[in-house]
């Protein structure tokens, strides 16, 4: 079984980069790979409380994320300092542990695959 | 050793298709094995039948450098949803949503995530090439 991390950084509506990510990550996942998430830069934008994809008629990526758990996805990590960053108030629900650089740099090293780290 | 790559530029507006194809090419010679190239996103651009190379761009026809790869047996595998919503349908595709007509180069094949995952999992190295 393979490490997989998914860094996700850029933010939820302005393309379909994130939802396209996060289904990625369901098929690895499904296929018995074990999947972390990261979210930073603009990529903690995900996580904003109150967020409506409806107005876009996009679905909304705070509910995708809520859904991860369900596809045994549950190591869900975010970065700190891009979220002090952009002063971004994050939905607790959504079981995200803000994360430092070097707890980073170990999630980067411990796993096999690291997918779509692009800014 | 064994990679899997992935392409997410556009043909001629980015250009992870020549670093992509420049890398595969340089694997081959250099005795390592492809399991597939997968292309999303935008990638998907890349194996529509009608692309006419720029004339601005001279020598880089990327339909002829991917048909060459596709010709020493590399698999180019196209994700079917990032695919069929931007236009690339092959036959099937077509008669299931009535279009007029296919649009998939027959060097490329329509194929789910799950074939991403697939050629991850067997690599020993998995290689993106952003837009």
């Amino acid at each position: 079984m393979k490490r997989y991390l998914f860094i996700v950084s850029r933010s939820p509506y302005g393309s379909s980069v994130v939802l396209e990510q996060l289904e990625t990550a369901m098929v690895a996942a499904a296929f018995d790979g074990d999947v972390a998430i990261l979210l930073r830069d603009d990529g903690v934008w995900n996580l904003q409380q109150h967020q409506s994809g409806d107005a876009l008629e996009r679905q909304t990526l705070a509910k995708v994320l809520s859904g991860l758990p369900s596809y045994e996805i549950d190591r869900l990590y975010v970065c700190a300092s891009s979220l002090q960053m952009r002063n971004v108030t994050i939905d607790q629900h959504l079981g995200f542990e803000a994360v430092d650089y070097p707890a980073q740099q170990a999630l980067i090293r411990n796993s096999d695959v690291v997918i779509g780290g692009q800014p | 050793m064994i990679y899997a790559l992935a392409v997410h530029g556009a043909p001629y507006s980015s250009n992870a298709a020549e670093h992509a194809i420049g890398f595969a090419e340089a694997l081959l010679a250099c005795g390592h094995q492809i399991e597939r190239v997968f292309f999303f996103h935008e990638g998907v651009y890349h194996s529509l039948n009608s692309h006419v190379p720029p004339q601005t761009r001279y020598n880089v026809n990327l339909a002829r450098r991917w048909q060459s790869l596709h010709n020493g047996g590399i698999e180019l595998a196209v994700c079917i949803a990032s695919g069929i919503k931007r236009g690339v349908v092959n036959e099937t595709e077509q008669e299931r949503y009535d279009l007029p007509s296919d649009t998939l180069s027959k060097t490329f094949e329509l194929v789910g995530l799950g074939q991403l995952i697939g050629a991850i999992a067997t690599a020993d190295r998995y290689v993106e090439f952003p837009a």
